[in-house]
């Protein structure tokens, strides 16, 4: 019957579709677990009014969307960030492979230099965070006393908000600097030294032209992956600006991680910050796709 | 030396393996507090003595909360997910919170046994402070009212007079100017105006003002009194020349010598004295006084909330309450940090707190304006924490000299009535 028509090739592919989703199964689970459910019970939550402790929750549909557009602190956020995404990773990025190259073609300490621009990623950034306080405290700091021997009036790096974005983008760069130096190191010692030699007997003669026409091309998954990693890290900047202004003053130093843990966890409105927490996601999401549409088309897989 | 023989060794596994037993009829308390800087030592204290007097009772402390806040999240979040302490130190702004949410148990039946609330030092307006909802949802263990520090070294280069300190803020915000005018990165002084609305509060009970109306459905800071209170602070900014520090960079000023003067809760005092240089000579004094008749201060501080639905553990529970807010723990507590005793036996006995006030001017100030502290203002609902949000936003712009007093005292008004439950 059933098993008279079961052809010997239709047998053999429905087992090896068992069999790959046998051992596909352990990772899948995981990946519901731990990142698909939360995610989806994240935003089934953006649609309740669910607050912490409270006993019960109601369905409220779009609300907390709707209320988003109407929120000042919100809006000034989303702003905020967007700001700190486009001035950190442009110059992280450009003053990393600016360093990098200049390591890479020097020929001593080169381990010395990797650790040294290295040295800020390790480190804990809430403790860091404390030394960049008081580098940049408006009377006593000495960011401001090396400023006053020259001559120019003392700023008021962090109390200001003129300022304090300045200065949280400022550390953003020193935080990210050593990581995409040493991102590019490891690409730039991929790239085969003969590589340069032909393109120098080829005519390329100027170091810029060598650069153009062929390290620049070769470290294009270098580059993708740096910019991917950099817009993420920078897109979840929380740390500084929990240790160093908690968003003020008057929300100028608001971002969004920081907004989302203040609504669910100072407020207690989990509803309103899971509906922030699906628009980071979506953020997220949008700048990687627009990435890897403009990125991966042009990368040259070596 | 013990001689190790073997009946000895074997009386040692004998008496191990009776332990577990014995703590098994005893009780573990579990307890909560928050801002561990402020209170971890004494909290220690308070255990060591608490666990000698009653042996079968045992306290374990789990991680503090940093301040107020996040405390009330903590148990917040626990009452969901399980895992409550059985006693809980809460911000006195924050029981409200609690008390809406039914988790506080009602001490009233515990402080009518014992000959009375008001015999064991318990006095009306110490239990008023933690009475919400028509329940005792907590007891006051320290209280705080703000004052006034003084660098007296940069006092007197500025001109003024260690014994004759300002008690008007006119000759305050003059002090102030001419401290700021001495150059070589000092600054005047410091109105700890940002972190949460209680030194703004603190303006407007000066002036006789409240929060919110009687009924609590509309705004009562939008007056007269409101608008006195924040050109206060706008004239701190021009002619005291207050720059707009954070609160961690204002007290880093000060402790390294660069800053005159420092308006901010008592509590700081034990770890200004910790914390201060050689270039600090520290004075604390009163507030001013901005109306004689009228004018109030906000009592900050923390309460114990009991927690535990258990009947048994909440009679341990009461035995730790009883004695940290009894005249012993507070005669540890006032010691240990800078804020006033909340027992009325503790400060008047010899045995307890009398001596240290005498040998103590620090912290004489706060126990002075007590009569005239009433309770911090606890907004109703749901969203107390962004009322204060609100109130501290605006003030940043007129400390920025970004929008004029009377805008931002509308616009505030406007914010926090919007956030009132409707």
């Amino acid at each position: 019957m059933s098993e008279a028509r079961t052809t010997p090739a239709l047998r053999w592919a429905l087992g090896e579709a068992a069999a790959g989703w046998l051992l596909a199964a352990p990772a899948a689970t995981a990946l519901f677990l731990l990142l698909l459910g939360p995610s989806l019970a994240l935003i089934a939550l953006s649609f309740t009014d669910w607050e912490l402790g409270a006993p019960g929750l109601r369905w409220i549909g779009l609300d907390n969307y709707a209320e988003l557009l109407d929120d000042r602190t919100f809006l000034t956020a989303l702003r905020n960030t967007l700001v700190y995404v486009g001035v950190v990773m442009p110059i992280s990025i450009a003053l990393g492979l600016g360093i990098a190259l200049l390591v890479e073609g020097g020929t001593r300490l080169r381990a010395a230099f990797r650790a040294i621009y290295f040295l800020p990623v390790v480190s804990l950034l809430v403790a860091m965070a404390t030394a960049w306080q008081y580098l940049l405290h408006p009377t006593i700091g000495p960011v401001n006393r090396l400023l006053g021997m020259l001559g120019i009036a003392p700023i008021n790096w962090l109390g200001s908000s003129d300022w304090v974005m300045t200065s949280l983008c400022a550390i953003g760069v020193w935080e990210n600097i050593g990581y995409v130096v040493v991102l590019f190191m490891a690409g730039l010692t991929a790239i085969p030294s003969e590589l340069h030699a032909a393109a120098e007997v080829d005519g390329a003669r100027s170091p810029w032209a060598r650069f153009r026409l062929v390290t620049w091309p070769l470290l294009g998954p270098t580059t993708l992956f740096v910019v991917t990693i950099i817009a993420i890290r920078c897109l979840r900047v929380f740390d500084t600006v929990a240790a160093l202004t908690r968003g003020g003053p008057n929300n100028a130093s608001e971002v969004l991680l920081h907004v989302m843990y203040k609504e669910g966890f100072s407020y207690f409105r989990i509803g309103y910050s899971a509906a922030i927490t699906a628009v980071f996601l979506a953020v997220v999401l949008a700048l990687m796709l627009l990435q890897n549409r403009l990125l991966d088309r042009r990368v040259h897989y070596a | 030396m013990i001689k190790t023989s073997r009946r000895a060794t074997l009386g040692l596994a004998l008496g191990a393996m009776a332990q577990p037993a014995l703590a098994q009829s005893g009780i573990e308390l579990v307890v909560h507090y928050p801002m561990p800087a402020f209170f971890k030592d004494v909290m220690e204290k308070v255990a060591t003595e608490f666990m000698e007097a009653n042996p079968g009772i045992r306290v374990r402390y789990p991680a503090p909360s940093p301040n107020y806040e996040d405390g009330v999240q903590t148990v917040l979040r626990q009452a969901v997910a399980g895992g409550l302490p059985d006693v809980s130190f809460q911000g006195l702004n924050r029981l409200r919170a609690l008390t809406e949410r039914r988790l506080p148990v009602d001490l009233s039946p515990w402080l009518a046994r014992d000959g009375g609330a008001d015999a064991r030092g318990w006095s009306a307006p110490v239990r008023g402070l933690g009475h919400f909802g028509g329940i005792q949802a907590g007891l006051a263990f320290a209280a705080s009212n703000p004052v006034v520090y003084y660098n007296l070294n940069l006092v007197r280069r500025a001109g003024g007079d260690p014994d004759k300190l300002p008690t008007s803020w006119d000759d305050l915000l003059a002090l102030s100017g001419r401290i700021a005018a001495l150059g070589e990165g000092t600054s005047g002084m410091h109105f700890r105006w940002g972190g949460d609305d209680w030194m703004f509060s603190a303006l407007l009970y000066g002036y006789g003002g409240r929060m919110l109306t009687e009924d609590e459905k509309d705004v009562a800071f939008g007056g007269p009194e409101g608008l006195a209170a924040i050109r206060l602070v706008d004239r701190m900014v021009k002619e005291g020349s207050m720059q707009p520090l954070t609160v961690d960079a204002a007290l880093q000023s000060f402790y390294a010598g660069k800053l005159g003067i420092f308006a901010g809760t008592t509590a700081y005092i034990a770890s200004m004295l910790r914390s201060i240089g050689p270039s600090v000579e520290l004075r604390t004094a009163k507030m001013p006084v901005i109306n004689a008749a009228r004018g109030r201060l906000p009592t900050g501080g923390n309460a114990a909330v009991m927690l535990t639905r258990d009947t048994a553990r909440q009679e341990a529970a009461w035995k730790f309450i009883a004695f940290a807010t009894g005249p012993r723990g507070q005669t540890i507590m006032t010691q240990g940090t800078g804020y006033v005793p909340s027992n009325t036996i503790a400060p008047t006995e010899e045995r307890y707190l009398g001596g240290f006030y005498r040998e103590n001017p620090l912290f004489r100030p706060a126990m002075e304006q007590l009569p005239i502290s009433q309770p911090w203002y606890a907004f109703p609902g749901t969203n107390g924490v962004r009322v204060t949000e609100a109130i501290v936003n605006n003030l940043a712009r007129v400390v920025e000299q970004r929008a004029t007093p009377e805008v931002a005292l509308a616009d505030m008004a406007q914010d926090v009535k919007r956030l009132l439950p409707r």
